[in-house]
């Protein structure tokens, strides 16, 4: 990917936007019926779905239950169609058991795992050319789809590092270009951060601005979800005859 | 943030070979346009240069006018040019990095009047490619639809005139929309830019090379060479290991043969190929040049080849190989280019005779580049006939598998051949260096100072700065009629006894703004030039000649650093940083000051200073003057032994200088004096560059600009150790401590030039000393390994040198941050700051361009060349000279002649095969007969049975000639007539060596020079004595080790040549 500017002289990137701009985020509560919770996600052409089963009794093995609080068990899986060249396997793979437990580090930061002892919650995440963020974003929007009480939204988002300016939400071409690449998964309301990753080396210098732009990402994120839940629960409360 | 994200998304769909990729792509209602005439300046949000208000009509080329015509947009001239998004990204596509740079370094610069709208990103500009349109088709609509909205957008107030190649569209778009016109590129020169003669000669000439290539690319020719390797598979190779990436240095004196690529950065590491790599033969070398960045690919172990050892002559072609090489060493062939360095090249055109013979067709003409490292270059013209007696510039645009030759086309006129003036512009172009002089909108920028309104310390600068004019005694030492005084001295007894060293220096960054149009000027420059007859300044003299320099006698600005010495042991004990105002009481020049030091009062009259004041003030003020030069002697010595005592070098450098006579011909090249004040101010300026290096290191640690001098390859010193066997010396080379040790015992104390020469090979072993900025390198890495320091940089020269104005900066910045104040400005980011080093370090160094250093060098040879070539070697008793031979080849010897400087060879076989003997008379004659070569001498026997054999280090005497060439430029030759040392006459003897009479000379010359200098304008003495000061040494990588010691580390061995 020599060639390729990734930030103009001018400020833009290869799509159009500026260094700290979004992509387009749709979402959307409750997709699935049958499921206690369930949310779909796009942002940009990341598309993910998220289903939350729970919380239920644990189910196989008992001696996984825990004491003391719930266990959030997570999965996540691709489509076989979502990448470049075709997958396979849609998961189990080294990728998505990574990501799965990486999602699941992060839940059991925001849900309050304490309130359901001996007891599981399932998170299925589904996703397009998924990247860990609208995996986040997604299953938040499921869980509290679900009804199970959280310490506050999860909201995530990548940012990397070119030319000394910092870019937020990074898209498929821009991730390829083999940057760094920091993942963070943010409790807006209390600045509490349930995970933070970081793939290649970057000076310790750069990683503050490299992780305001982040959370600061992450916080319109939570704009943009906020606004959807509130949008869902009206629509529930119309519905109910309220 | 939200409001922002009110886009459309739309998805583009490429359609790939097997895959579908899909991507975003957003619009926005608002992308800053960069004009004036703009309705909405606040939702534009200019920021970045705006296009000039006083065009007539903006013109927007299309992607194929910037692909094709960019060399022509870059005229000054053409105004109002709007750069399209799409233009340009067809270029970063179809025409690789390079061009693209090139695109962008004109928009960047603040000088052209063009800028860049991103039409793809603004709403109501961006179309959709449909399906099954063309890509070139899509382009094209896309401009055209970019520059109606444009012209809509500035109220139709601006008539704008899109230029294309495309017939089709000045047919479908000519008359659609009133006020917007599509015209040919050619149409358009031809109806606004009559006048503009060189544009229209560059368009003709681009025009025909394109038809050439197109009908050659018809024709099918057997190839000549291999084809490249795709971009992919070289660098999968590079990563594995398999092939090599390096750059290409040709030899220039076997520049069919032998070229070596020099392992970059990264695959050096990894392999463990300590030396260059050969590449033997054009066909290796696969149609790259001088200076590319090529991937090599090792040729087996039984095709290696060793590099000749014999000397060779540029003309002669294969005729050395014949003769035993040298061990085998790795040998490759190129088999990609990565990056592609062609510049502009010289070239002459060959003579009438052999147009002729060249034949059929009289369009395509070879022409010899100046450089004899470049190919020759075919070109297609019709005025070969009266370019004939020219230095001309070409520009390569391609060369093909098929072709022997690279396709180039014809660019501008220098001047004639012999012609000083041309031979001067060629060796400007070649090192790319351009002059042209300041324009009227960096002018405006400078302060003005006329006898009508003098320049006046303002009141709010007296307030800010600290005043030294009535508590310190300021003075500058500098070569006699120096005009840019950068550094000036003090030095006092403070009231607790304790001395006070100052050394102040002119404040530039005061006058130049950060990003001022002179400081965008002087960035591109770097530094000022200093030719054998003439300087190119960085800024203009208004500033280096005057406001900015530090007189005698009147009052500037000034950054002081001055330290507080223990009395006794001369340990620093504080130091200050600051601004100042100084005024230099006095303005000496090195001799006075040394005869001062000696206690030769007698200099007193040449000093104006003292003319004026009667005996008993003058013999106090005197007094006091005499006393601060002791003083600072006496610390400068202090502080030398304490860096000798931590391995500083003292290397050896030969210093000659030019003397003209009344008729500006060459008089006499006469060899510099070394005096002990010199090495005092350095010393000075040494400590000053250490202390701020420190001081802005520690302030910012990741954003500092300093200078590195890597220690040396240990391989590079076999050659020296060798030569210092020879004579029964032991040279350890292990750290510089003990270099500098075994330097100065490896004294022969019947030959001094041993030890000069010794000194001069352990220079050329040296890496070249470099700027960088702190972030991109380890702290270890720092250090200094010729000055012993583990941290210096340039901050002594700001009249001269960029990076000097850099360092102020920084030091100021530094200053208001320990007092807790608001930095001014934004400083360079680490990144920025490397690219800045790496810039100024192509304009002083040896990386390919050598630009500063390699025209001095040059333009050294051609006044060298100049004296010698009026002087008939057979009569003229200067022609001979003593010479000492210092390397040994199969064919010759190489030798260095301490009269003039000057290393050259001698062939001890000529090209008829006949080797040199020596009668009982010790006079030389050629005759029949066979050469053998040992480790450190070489004998000739003739077939008669007389034999000679010359040593290494042996005196011989040599007559020197100059060889005149057509297309290069002039070369000495060198002669042995006799193998016993010269013998100078008693009269050259006392003229030579005293140095009363030679300082007459220098009187009589300059007196002669300046009168000439009110014909000429031009002031030669002040030059010559500049060029005297910053000309540099023939070794190459003498000068970067050596020019922080400036004008002065330059240190003879023996005062006495030639005896």
């Amino acid at each position: 990917m020599a060639g390729l500017e990734l930030l103009s002289d001018q400020g833009y990137r290869v799509d159009g936007r500026r260094a700290g701009e979004l992509r387009k985020i749709q979402a959307r509560m409750g997709v699935f019926a049958q499921a206690d919770g369930s949310a779909y996600i796009e942002q940009g052409n990341t598309k993910a779905l998220a289903v939350v089963y729970g919380p239920h009794e644990i189910r196989g093995s008992r001696a996984r239950a825990l004491p003391d609080r719930a266990l959030v068990n997570c999965q996540y899986s691709s489509a076989t169609f979502s990448t470049g060249e075709r997958k396979r396997r849609p998961h189990g793979d080294r990728k998505s058991c990574e990501m799965g437990l990486q999602l699941r580090q992060t839940f059991e930061a925001a849900i309050l795992t304490q309130l359901h002892p001996r007891s599981q919650i399932d998170i299925y995440v589904q996703a397009d050319g998924g990247t860990y963020a609208a995996c986040v974003n997604a299953a938040t929007l499921a869980v509290l789809d679900a009804g199970i009480p959280m310490r506050d939204f999860v909201c995530a988002c990548s940012a990397g590092f070119v030319d000394g300016t910092a870019l937020a939400d990074l898209s498929h071409v821009e991730e390829a270009a083999g940057g760094p690449q920091l993942a963070l998964a943010l409790l807006p309301a209390s600045g509490q951060i349930a995970l933070l990753e970081m793939d290649a080396r970057l000076h310790e210098d750069h990683l503050e601005r490299v992780l305001e732009a982040a959370a600061q990402a992450a916080r319109d994120v939570h704009t943009l979800l906020d606004r959807v839940v509130r949008q869902h629960v009206r629509e529930a409360s119309i519905l109910l005859g309220d | 943030m939200l409001q922002k994200r009110e886009k459309v998304l739309l998805l583009r769909t490429f359609q790939g070979r097997t895959l579908r990729i899909v991507r975003e792509h957003y619009l926005r209602p608002c992308v800053p346009c960069h004009s004036p005439l703009c309705p909405q300046p606040a939702a534009c949000s200019h920021d970045g240069k705006l296009l000039s208000s006083d065009v007539t009509h903006y013109v927007i080329p299309d992607w194929k006018v910037v692909q094709d015509y960019l060399e022509i947009l870059e005229f000054p001239e053409l105004k109002g040019i709007i750069f399209m998004q799409t233009a340009c990204q067809a270029v970063q596509h179809q025409r690789g990095r390079r061009q693209y740079n090139k695109l962008r370094n004109l928009l960047k610069d603040a000088r052209h009047d063009c800028i860049l709208f991103a039409n793809e990103f603004q709403q109501c500009c961006y179309l959709p490619r449909e399906r099954g349109e063309s890509m070139e088709k899509w382009q094209t609509r896309s401009i055209y639809n970019a520059a109606v909205w444009y012209y809509h957008h500035c109220q139709d107030r601006m008539p704008i005139v899109m230029v294309t190649e495309d017939e089709e569209a000045i047919q479908q778009y000519g008359s659609e929309t009133e006020g917007v016109f599509v015209i040919t590129f050619k149409n358009y020169l031809d109806n606004f830019w009559p006048d503009l003669k060189a544009a229209h000669e560059l368009c003709d000439s681009i025009l025909q090379s394109r038809r050439e290539r197109e009908n050659e690319s018809q024709e099918s020719h057997g190839k000549e060479y291999p084809e490249h390797l795709p971009l992919e598979v070289l660098e999968a190779g590079i990563k594995s290991g398999r092939y090599i990436q390096g750059i290409l240095n040709v030899n220039k004196h076997r520049a069919q043969i032998e070229a070596f690529v020099r392992l970059q950065g990264a695959s050096s590491k990894d392999s463990d190929l300590v030396s260059d790599i050969l590449i033997h033969g054009m066909k290796a070398r696969n149609r790259s040049i001088h200076g590319d960045v090529v991937v090599v690919e090792l040729l087996p172990k039984n095709e290696w080849k060793g590099r000749t050892v014999a000397l060779c002559e540029n003309d002669c072609d294969d005729k050395a190989s014949g003769e035993s090489p040298s061990e085998p060493m790795p040998t490759g062939r190129v088999v990609g280019i990565l990056q592609k360095n062609w510049r502009d090249y010289v070239v002459t055109f060959p003579s009438k005779e052999e147009v002729q013979s060249q034949g059929k067709n009289a369009q395509k003409i070879l022409v010899t580049p100046w450089d004899y490292r470049i190919p020759k270059i075919r070109i297609s013209t019709q005025q070969a006939e009266t370019l004939q007696d020219f230095r001309v510039v070409v520009r390569i645009d391609s060369w093909e598998s098929t072709s022997v030759y690279p396709n180039g086309h014809f660019v501008r006129v220098l001047g004639r051949i012999g012609d000083l003036e041309g031979e001067i512009a060629t060796i400007l172009v070649e090192n790319s260096i351009s002059v042209i002089p300041f324009s009227e909108a960096q002018m405006c920028e400078m302060p003005v100072n006329t006898p009508e309104s003098p320049w006046k310390v303002s009141p709010e600068e007296e307030q800010k700065r600290k005043d030294l004019r009535k508590s310190h005694l300021v003075f500058s030492i500098d070569p006699k009629g120096c005009e840019d005084v950068d550094d000036t001295l003090s030095v006092r007894t403070l009231n607790n006894g304790n001395l006070e060293l100052g050394v102040h220096i002119a404040d530039v960054t005061h006058f130049v703004a950060p990003n001022s149009y002179i400081d965008i000027e002087a960035r591109t420059r770097a530094t000022t030039y200093y030719l054998a007859d003439r300087r190119y300044d960085m800024l203009p003299s208004v500033l280096s000649a005057d406001l900015c320099s530090l007189l005698g006698g009147v009052d500037r600005y000034a950054v002081s650093i001055m330290w507080e010495l223990d009395k006794a042991s001369y340990e620093i004990k504080k130091v200050w940083y600051g601004r100042t105002i100084i005024r230099s009481a006095y303005k000496l020049f090195y001799e006075a000051a040394q005869e001062l030091l000696d206690g030769n009062l007698s200099v007193v009259d040449d000093i104006p200073e003292f003319k004026d004041l009667d005996e008993k003030s003058r013999q106090a003020k005197l007094e006091e003057l005499v006393w601060a030069i002791g003083k600072l002697t006496d610390i400068a010595r202090h502080v030398r032994a304490k860096r000798d005592g931590c391995g500083a070098l003292e290397l050896e450098g030969v210093e000659v200088c030019v003397q003209l006579d009344d008729k500006k011909n060459i008089h006499d090249l006469i060899p510099k004096q070394p005096l002990e004040v010199h090495e005092t101010v350095a010393e000075c300026m040494i400590l000053a560059n250490h202390w701020v290096a420190k001081k802005i290191w520690e302030s910012f640690p990741h954003q500092a600009l300093l200078r590195q001098h890597p220690p040396p390859h240990q391989e590079f010193f076999s050659e020296l150790r060798e030569c210092a066997k020879a004579k029964g010396f032991f040279i350890d080379t292990r750290s510089n401590k003990t270099l500098a040790d075994s330097l100065d015992n490896a004294n022969d104390p019947h030959d001094p030039i041993v030890n000069r020469l010794l000194r001069s090979m352990a220079t050329q072993a040296m890496s070249n000393a470099l700027y960088f900025s702190t972030g991109s390198c380890a702290e270890e890495e720092f250090h200094h390994y010729g000055l012993a320091l583990d941290k210096y940089t340039h901050f002594t020269s700001p009249i001269r040198r960029y990076s000097d104005i850099v360092v102020h900066r920084l030091l100021m910045a530094a200053i208001s941050k320990d007092k807790k104040m608001e930095i001014k400005g934004n400083l360079f980011s680490n990144k920025d700051l490397e690219e800045l080093c790496r810039h100024i370090n192509n304009r002083n160094q040896l990386c390919f361009l050598q630009a500063a250093q390699h025209s001095q060098k040059q333009s050294t040879e051609l006044f060298q060349c100049m004296y010698f070539k009026d002087k008939d070697p057979a009569t003229e008793e200067r022609c001979i000279s003593d010479g000492v031979i210092y390397s040994i080849r199969t064919n010759g010897v190489l030798l260095f002649i301490p009269r003039f400087g000057i290393k050259g060879a001698a062939y001890l076989k000529n090209k008829d095969g006949l080797v040199i003997s020596c009668g009982p008379d010790s006079c030389s004659e050629w005759k029949p007969g066979s050469l053998q070569r040992f480790q450190n001498k070489i004998t000739s026997t003739t077939t008669d049975g007389e034999s000679v054999t010359f040593h290494l280090f042996d005196h011989v005497t040599v007559r020197i000639s100059i060889q005149a060439s057509r297309c290069h430029s002039d070369t000495i030759r060198l002669e042995i007539i006799s193998n016993k040392p010269y013998k100078i006459p008693n009269t050259e003897l006392i003229h030579q060596s005293s140095p009363l009479l030679k300082s007459e000379l220098v009187k009589e010359v300059t007196k002669s020079v300046e009168e000439a200098q009110l014909a000429q304008e031009v002031k030669v003495n002040i030059i010559q004595e500049e060029y005297q000061e910053y000309r540099q040494t023939k070794g190459r990588s003498l000068y970067t080790l050596l020019e922080e010691i400036r004008d002065l580390a330059l240190l003879d061995v023996s005062n006495n040549y030639g005896i």
